[in-house]
């Protein structure tokens, strides 16, 4: 008995040894869930992603005229379009820093986005959270003093990617702009414009498949707002091209940053009245 | 007295087979790969790997998750091309198929087996080198691997369709295994 034991774990030891695959053991466990959106902004706003440490994204926005204008300007397409070039740079893995310019009011803005908290595989983290703040600094020739000047947003994005498919954020925000106007409509009504806006940006990003995803971008005020102030309201596509993420999208706002996005869109999507627009992204190593 | 004498004879046979293994998890892993007007190189250095010269037997795995080609942006997007949420490993295991003298210097060395990323696994024969050191075995070979064999798609809109012809290389010092403490 005792030999027929001996035997057995001999030739186990030696069987084992001729036959068995190691076990594969992943080399990070806890590792960080997949991107949730396929660039720094879901379309007007920004993601909770963030650039990985030397990379350098370049963004060119555009949002046109409203396809409601008609066939005689091309939807919209010969309208007055804002556009912003963008560069950011991951100087970490978890945080960036940009700017860019927007051709309207010619605002040159400067951001910083930190990412705080990452959802991991394992489930020990279930969000993603980030903060994003950026300073525009408007420079049409006005007269006005540079603290007249300035316009300012925040955010706190909370993300989570629910499955391989569905990404959702949720995006409490806050914009200041330090000067507002009040000015008298053609009917007499007089219009008030707020200096601070809180907002709740939701947005989501539903993959389809490893080329093409869905996205859904709201942007609601929450509390006053300026008197002809429509909540944002964006659905747009990303397309993956390895090297590239182009987003094309149907939009309720002509701006394209977002303290100006929550304070100052006065379009209604659901009333028909959005535009063509579209995003590139384009990332180097630097 | 001779059932013991025998089961001895096993248990040292069995030994000596497990001290002659080898085993590395800081191998390292490289490819090339092509897009138009540029050429990158991934790599990562937790190649894990074992070597069993009484038997013959190689296996390697590699974490396809800890891939570098040193643009954050384009990692992420080869992981999702590879799946790794869902295929995490590449890994080949098979057999020397070639004489190897551990006595000797560098020698060539052939191996044959199964190679297995995306899901999808096909035959593979490799051919490197083999270098007895003080410490242990040195090992570097190098094959093409084609993107379609595996059913890999990289995003080819544009013009920014890959090669499907990968260019690899592995290397790594595997330590005998009672000293790798793996």
């Amino acid at each position: 008995m005792r030999f027929s034991l001996l035997a057995i774990v001999a030739v186990a030891l030696t069987w084992t040894d001729a036959t068995a695959q190691m076990s594969r053991q992943r080399a990070e466990p806890n590792r960080p869930v997949a991107e949730l959106f396929w660039a720094p902004t879901v379309i007007g706003t920004a993601s909770v992603t963030n650039l990985s440490a030397g990379d350098l994204n370049y963004t060119i926005k555009h949002a046109f005229g409203l396809v409601s204008s008609g066939v005689e300007n091309l939807y919209g397409l010969d309208g007055a379009a804002n556009i912003r070039f963008g560069i950011d740079y991951g100087v970490t893995d978890w945080l960036s820093l940009g700017f860019g310019r927007s051709r309207f009011d010619k605002v040159y803005d400067f951001r910083a986005k930190a990412n705080i908290l990452r959802q991991t595989v394992s489930g020990s983290s279930p969000v993603e959270v980030a903060v994003m703040g950026d300073a525009g600094i408007t420079t049409v020739k006005s007269g006005f003093e540079l603290p007249d000047r300035m316009s300012y947003a925040g955010m706190v994005m909370f993300g989570r990617r629910f499955s391989d498919k569905l990404a959702v954020q949720v995006s409490p925000m806050v914009s200041h702009i330090n000067t507002v106007f009040i000015e008298r409509a053609s009917d007499g009504t007089v219009l008030r414009e707020e200096n601070t806006h809180f907002g709740v940006a939701l947005a989501a990003n539903l993959k389809l498949n490893e080329l093409f995803a869905v996205l859904l971008e709201y942007v609601p005020v929450v509390g006053d707002r300026s008197d002809g102030t429509v909540d944002a309201f964006s659905v747009g596509l990303d397309i993956e091209t390895g090297g590239h993420v182009f987003q094309l999208f149907f939009t309720s706002s002509d701006w394209l940053i977002e303290q100006h996005m929550l304070a100052r869109n006065n379009d209604d999507f659901f009333a028909g009245d959005f535009r063509w627009g579209f995003n590139v992204n384009r990332v180097f190593a630097f | 007295m001779r059932a013991y004498l025998i089961a001895a004879v096993l248990l040292a046979l069995a030994i000596p087979v497990r001290g002659q293994a080898y085993m590395t998890d800081s191998g390292r892993a490289e490819f090339d790969s092509r897009v138009p007007l540029h050429t990158f190189t991934g790599t990562s250095d937790v190649l894990v790997g074992r070597i069993s010269l009484p038997d013959s037997t190689v296996d390697f795995y590699l974490d396809l998750e800890t891939l570098d080609t040193g643009i954050g942006k384009r990692d992420k997007d080869m992981k999702k091309t590879l799946e790794t949420d869902t295929y995490p490993f590449a890994e080949f295991f098979g057999k020397l198929v070639s004489p190897f003298d551990p006595a000797g210097g560098t020698q060539p060395a052939v191996v044959r087996g199964t190679f297995t990323i995306h899901g999808h696994s096909q035959a593979l024969e490799v051919t490197g080198t083999l270098e007895p050191t003080d410490d242990g075995l040195r090992l570097q070979a190098a094959w093409e691997l084609n993107l379609d064999d595996y059913e890999i798609k990289p995003p080819k809109l544009l013009v920014m369709k890959v090669d499907p012809v990968q260019q690899m290389r592995i290397s790594a010092l595997l330590l005998p295994e009672s000293e790798s403490g793996t």
